[in-house]
């Protein structure tokens, strides 16, 4: 058994890589299941050792590790509260917003051979809950878009601040209506509590749809 | 804009969203419809071969 903190080296790049790892095929699988761009350009693959759906669409692909990206230094020092993926109507309003709650614990009793086998067998089961999200669901206006949020603090803008430029991929403070929903129905979908990360997923759905 | 109340130490929470926008619903159409075209003519490339 290895106690390790945050500040040890590597740390929060392991746990960033693996959060990037997952909110990349989580993405590609809402999109997916929420129909926002055509089923055509998704392709069956494995991950976490069961089916998902990744898009093939070289611009979409770019487009969502670009996002990810500029995310990963802010999940890497423990700075990114929430990442929520969006999915908005022809009028660019919100009618489902898909919030990744993280946290980190500051210190860890790890053992690194168990560790990655546990951590993948959470993340499976998010990604099954996905998977099925639809039968909970109403069903979209047509000819949505998506975008993605991160809740973080002033102070650490400046850790994104880097990759942004590198990646010409500049980030702006969210207006008020692309963050809230009135009167939005809530449905937890799935939490996860391991020795490295604490994630909860919860759907946030607009009463009026269409 | 979303930038919400202040904690103990003045540091305000931002929620922030990339400038550049996802490729339209439309746009994705149009390079799926492009690509089974291509696939299409290619084989029929290789049939005539």
């Amino acid at each position: 058994m290895t106690t390790l903190t945050r500040q040890d080296l590597n740390f929060g790049q392991v746990v960033a890589d693996i959060l990037c790892e997952f909110l990349e095929v989580a993405i590609h699988l809402i999109l997916y299941v929420r129909e926002v761009y055509p089923s055509g350009i998704f392709q069956k693959r494995k991950k976490y050792n069961v089916p998902v759906q990744m898009s093939c669409h070289p611009e979409l692909n770019q487009y969502i590790q670009d996002t990810l990206h500029c995310i990963k230094p802010l999940i890497e020092k423990n700075d990114a509260e929430k990442v929520v993926v969006v999915i908005m109507d022809k009028e660019h309003h919100p009618v489902e917003r898909f919030v990744f709650e993280i946290s980190q614990p500051p210190l860890l009793s790890i053992s690194s051979d168990t560790l990655l086998s546990h951590v993948e067998q959470l993340l499976r089961a998010f990604i099954l809950k996905i998977s099925v999200c639809d039968a909970v669901l109403n069903n979209n206006p047509p000819e949505c878009s998506f975008t993605v949020l991160v809740h973080t603090r002033n102070s650490a803008m400046r850790n994104m601040e880097k990759v942004q430029v590198i990646k010409d991929f500049p980030w702006i403070v969210a207006d008020e209506q692309e963050v809230h929903m009135q009167e939005p129905r809530l449905i937890p979908l799935k939490t996860l509590t391991s020795d490295i990360v604490k994630m909860q997923l919860y759907v946030e759905e607009r009463a009026q749809k269409m | 804009q979303a930038a919400t109340e202040p904690s103990s130490t003045g540091d305000k929470q931002v929620v922030l969203l990339p400038c550049k926008t996802a490729p339209s619903r439309q746009r994705v159409r149009l390079w799926l419809e492009a690509r089974k075209q291509y696939e299409a003519l290619q084989k029929g490339i290789r049939r005539a071969e």
